[in-house]
């Protein structure tokens, strides 16, 4: 690389000092930070609760507020504007504090579990939506294939990164299985949830409790309920809640153990809603963490990705298998509730979506 | 830690001011950018720097003893031990499972059930590109090319953050020598750096992800859900998807170099613009391709042995390539489907040869060879004649003795024997010749590739293929003006002249820094507006 210096760039483009570029590469950090000042104070806000997160904020938030004073935050706002994007800053889902419908207790909603289901048939399919967190990815993905080929069901899958019950505030799963059921109308509903909820919660009061508290265990009852109650007051007959599976981490496994005893104990209390074993699913033949497993075939696959806790492609259809035999149980067998569906008043289109 | 986040540019920043202040004191400066290249390393997983460090030192022990070897049986020893070595860590952490699982599932179709032993192992991000560059330093120590480096130098040249998790594969040859005098602090192209910055961040952010969560994830995890039309437009916009994923990580590793005073290789040449599979490869991973041709293909045998072992050894080298990039038979077939496009290329430009040398003879007084009618003026090295495999390096830097042709020489080498084929009985060394069709459909091939490749099975990619002709007559809503746009700008790109793009860094360059800064804080803004909400992972991470 000798004779650097007395290259000759084209079109006689000019080299720079160190200086220069620091001078450059600073007044680009410092000016976009107050420029995006609104969306890094969003994204602190995200964070679990904790030191990090009130660090993070700290360092944030007096910028944000100088951003605002300065009008700095106004060229990123006019530009989402002018593009339809959401505006950067506070979450664009709304919190809705939902009344339960459902009480500690059990009672249902709207809808009546016990009456017969309605039998779906061409033209007239089930509305399956699936709801949660990346790790209900590749299984509700797995879940819409198996779907489409029964042409009787159509299927939604709706997941979201980083998502869960227990911070609101970054995605507003009321909020947003509100929107979908009165959007899509589901008749079932498959739910994964937990993978990220082993985190502070904070309370309607303002009161934040830790992962292992007695007030956690509560206020997670509480939201599982609340979400089972809105899914079932928007007319969803029956609720699938996939609990998580086994974890190559003791203490991931720990706590997921206390999560799936809330999904279960939960949807024993709740008619309609069935709670579904993925722990066992995941294990090998000694109960342990299994990165491999022989599927119906013997045939052995990669279930689990590298990470160890995400599904390969091969362990969401594991799943997805076990599910939709519950699904087809209930809802396409002989010994299904033979009510036939009301003939639809509309066109239905027979067309699965998947969403992201 | 990812590029397009806060916190590497917060990393950044330290490593800028630290490496320029300390970069006169060379002893301070080499330990200050290893450490801030492990600290970058291990951000992922702090176990994996061990890795790193085992590879740095056994890598250096084995190349040192190659060096002082005392006889030829020696030297070939120890280099076998090396490749041993180096292809042995690689197999144990990227193929274990795809080898037991293969060999288990083998078993079970003869129903003989094995309990072969299959382990939770965690791949080392970035493993095969590190493979790469330590194989590169022992195997050019060998042949003589390269004398051995000191340990401190070595290890940097193996932990070096900017290009640790995907790339480019600088070679050794390319690198070390750079950290042979300090860089000078007084020559930056910062405006050439700023816009390889920018422009891959635009690329990921605003192209590839868009296209990953608009259409092409579901085109290839549901494909059922979606109508003929979508399903052939996130074909295409995985096409586009990959590229715009890839090289904007290569950009913004070679800008980042670049800002700290180094060169890398370039490692995209507008490979849509392809008039043949051997053409893309000329500009698709270059610095894998020209790795390749040198540490595989011409080990093989290259072109030396006859014609039937030149496609042998094509084939054999792609499939190679194939397995390189994922531990699948998926992965394999992608590299067959290549090898065997890449051997009826050759077939087809050896009977052309066969063909202009036999109506040479019987011109009257044709006592010029071939090398006067129409071959390149400046012929690849011996054995890589035919491999079409011919990537830039840095300036001055050489490979095999010989300096590298840049993309432009090359372009240059093949306007001019273009040029000459317009010539009476000039040759086309172009297998498909010019023109539009060529690109059409050597694009088509590719994209029809790409398919195998992105699919998790074979019944998976077969899924995606059949949805193209079940359900056409409505178009369906993923569709949309955006996502085409995205399309029609991410292969656009790469039909701008370069010339515009330089012209344009050329005006960049004179600006004040101030001025700089104020429009790179715009840039941030926007794609932080029109981004997704998270930074997604580069795909070429995993391999």
């Amino acid at each position: 690389m000798d004779g650097r210096d007395t290259d000759r760039l084209p079109y006689g483009r000019r080299r720079r000092t160190a200086a220069s570029a620091l001078v450059a590469i600073v007044v680009a950090l410092v000016l976009g930070a107050f420029f995006n000042a609104p969306a890094m104070k969003k994204t602190a806000e995200g964070m679990p609760f904790g030191g990090a997160r009130s660090f993070k904020l700290a360092l944030v938030d007096p910028l944000a507020t100088v951003s605002h004073w300065l009008l700095l935050d106004r060229p990123a706002r006019l530009t989402a504007e002018a593009f339809g994007k959401p505006a950067p800053g506070p979450s664009p889902v709304k919190v809705v504090v939902v009344k339960p419908t459902a009480t500690p207790t059990g009672k249902p909603g709207k809808v009546d579990p016990g009456k017969p289901l309605p039998r779906p048939y061409a033209g007239h399919p089930l509305h399956l939506y699936i709801a949660g967190d990346s790790m209900a990815g590749i299984p509700g993905m797995a879940l819409v294939n198996l779907s489409n080929k029964t042409h009787l069901i159509k299927p939604l899958l709706d997941y979201h990164i980083s998502s869960g019950l227990a911070r609101p505030d970054f995605f507003d799963w009321p909020a947003q299985l509100q929107l979908q059921t009165k959007a899509f109308g589901p008749g079932a509903a498959v739910v994964m949830f937990g993978a990220n909820d082993r985190q502070g919660l904070q309370a309607s009061s303002g009161k934040v409790y830790w992962f292992g508290q007695p007030g956690w265990t509560t206020e997670y009852r509480r939201r599982v309920r609340e979400a089972i109650a809105i899914l079932q007051d928007g007319g969803t007959r029956r609720i699938y809640w996939v609990g998580q599976p086994i974890m190559p981490d003791p203490k991931f496994n720990s706590q997921i153990k206390v999560i799936n005893g809330i999904f279960q104990s939960e949807a024993a209390k709740h008619p309609g809603v069935e709670y579904v074993d993925a722990w066992s699913l995941f294990t090998d033949s000694s109960g342990g963490y299994a990165q491999y497993l022989p599927d119906a075939s013997g045939t052995m696959q990669q279930v689990r990705e590298q990470d160890g806790e995400h599904f390969t492609y091969a362990g969401g259809m594991r799943l997805a298998t076990v599910v939709m035999a519950l699904i087809k149980k209930d809802w396409l067998s002989k010994k299904a509730g033979s009510t036939p569906a009301p003939k639809p008043s509309g066109k239905s289109s027979p067309k699965a979506t998947a969403k992201p | 830690m990812l590029f397009p986040t806060f916190t590497f540019a917060i990393f950044f920043l330290v490593v800028f001011v630290g490496s320029w202040l300390l970069m006169p004191r060379q002893g301070l400066w080499k330990p200050f950018i290893l450490v801030a290249s492990v600290v970058f390393y291990g951000w992922w997983d702090w176990r994996f720097v061990f890795l790193l460090a085992f590879s740095a030192v056994a890598n250096q022990l084995f190349a040192k003893a190659i060096e002082r070897a005392a006889t030829a049986a020696a030297r070939k020893w120890l280099l076998a031990a090396t490749v041993a070595l180096n292809l042995g860590l690689l197999g144990w952490f990227k193929y274990y499972g795809f080898f037991v699982t293969s060999v288990a599932n083998t078993l079970h179709v003869f129903r003989l059930n094995a309990d072969l032993p299959l382990l939770r192992i965690v791949l080392p991000i970035g493993i095969s590109f590190l493979t790469f560059r330590v194989l590169s330093y022992g195997i050019d120590v060998y042949r003589g090319k390269l004398r051995t480096s000191s340990m401190m130098d070595f290890a940097v040249y193996v932990a070096f953050f900017p290009y640790t998790l995907a790339g480019p594969i600088a070679r050794a040859g390319e690198f070390l020598p750079q950290l042979a005098a300090p860089r000078d602090p007084r020559t930056i192209d910062t405006s050439r750096a700023f816009f390889l910055i920018f422009g891959g961040l635009v690329k990921k952010m605003l192209l590839a992800d868009y296209l990953a969560t608009h259409i092409v994830n579901g085109v290839f995890t549901t494909p059922g859900s979606y109508t003929s039309l979508e399903t052939f437009v996130g074909i295409v916009a995985y096409s586009v998807q990959i590229y715009c994923d890839f090289s904007a990580y290569a950009d913004i590793a070679i800008g980042v170099s670049l800002l700290l005073g180094f060169e890398l290789p370039d490692n995209f040449d507008a490979p849509y613009t392809a008039v043949s599979v051997q053409d893309f490869w000329r500009r698709w991973h270059m610095t894998l391709s020209r790795w390749l041709r040198d540490y595989v293909y011409i080990p093989l045998g290259g072109n030396r042995k006859g014609q039937t072992r030149t496609y042998v050894n094509l084939f054999l080298t792609m499939v190679l390539g194939g397995l390189w990039h994922g531990a699948g038979w998926t992965f394999v077939f992608w590299g067959a489907l290549y090898g065997g496009a890449l051997v009826i290329e050759h077939r087809r430009i050896d009977v052309r040869k066969a063909r202009f040398k036999r109506r040479q003879r019987g011109l009257p007084g044709a006592a010029a060879d071939a090398g006067d009618q129409g071959f390149p003026a400046a012929p690849p090295a011996a054995g890589s004649a035919d491999f079409g495999f011919a990537a830039p390096a840095p300036a001055g830097a050489t490979v095999d003795g010989a300096p590298l042709r840049s993309a432009a020489a090359g372009r240059a080498a093949a306007r001019s024997s273009a040029s000459r084929a317009a010539a009476p009985l000039a040759l086309d060394l172009r297998p498909w010749g010019g023109g539009v069709w060529p690109r059409v459909g050597t694009f088509a091939f590719v994209t029809f590739a790409w398919v195998f490749f992105r699919s998790a099975s074979f019944g998976a990619a077969l899924s995606v293929f059949a949805q193209l002709f079940r359900h056409w007559g409505s178009i369906g809503a993923a569709v949309t003006p955006a996502v085409l746009l995205v399309i029609v700008v991410g292969i656009g790109i790469q039909y701008i002249p370069r010339s515009f793009m330089e012209r344009a860094e050329a005006g960049f360059s004179v600006l004040n820094p101030l001025l700089q800064g104020l429009a790179l804080a715009c840039g941030f803004m926007l794609l932080d507006v029109l981004g997704p909400a998270g930074p997604a992972s580069f795909l070429y991470f995993k391999f």
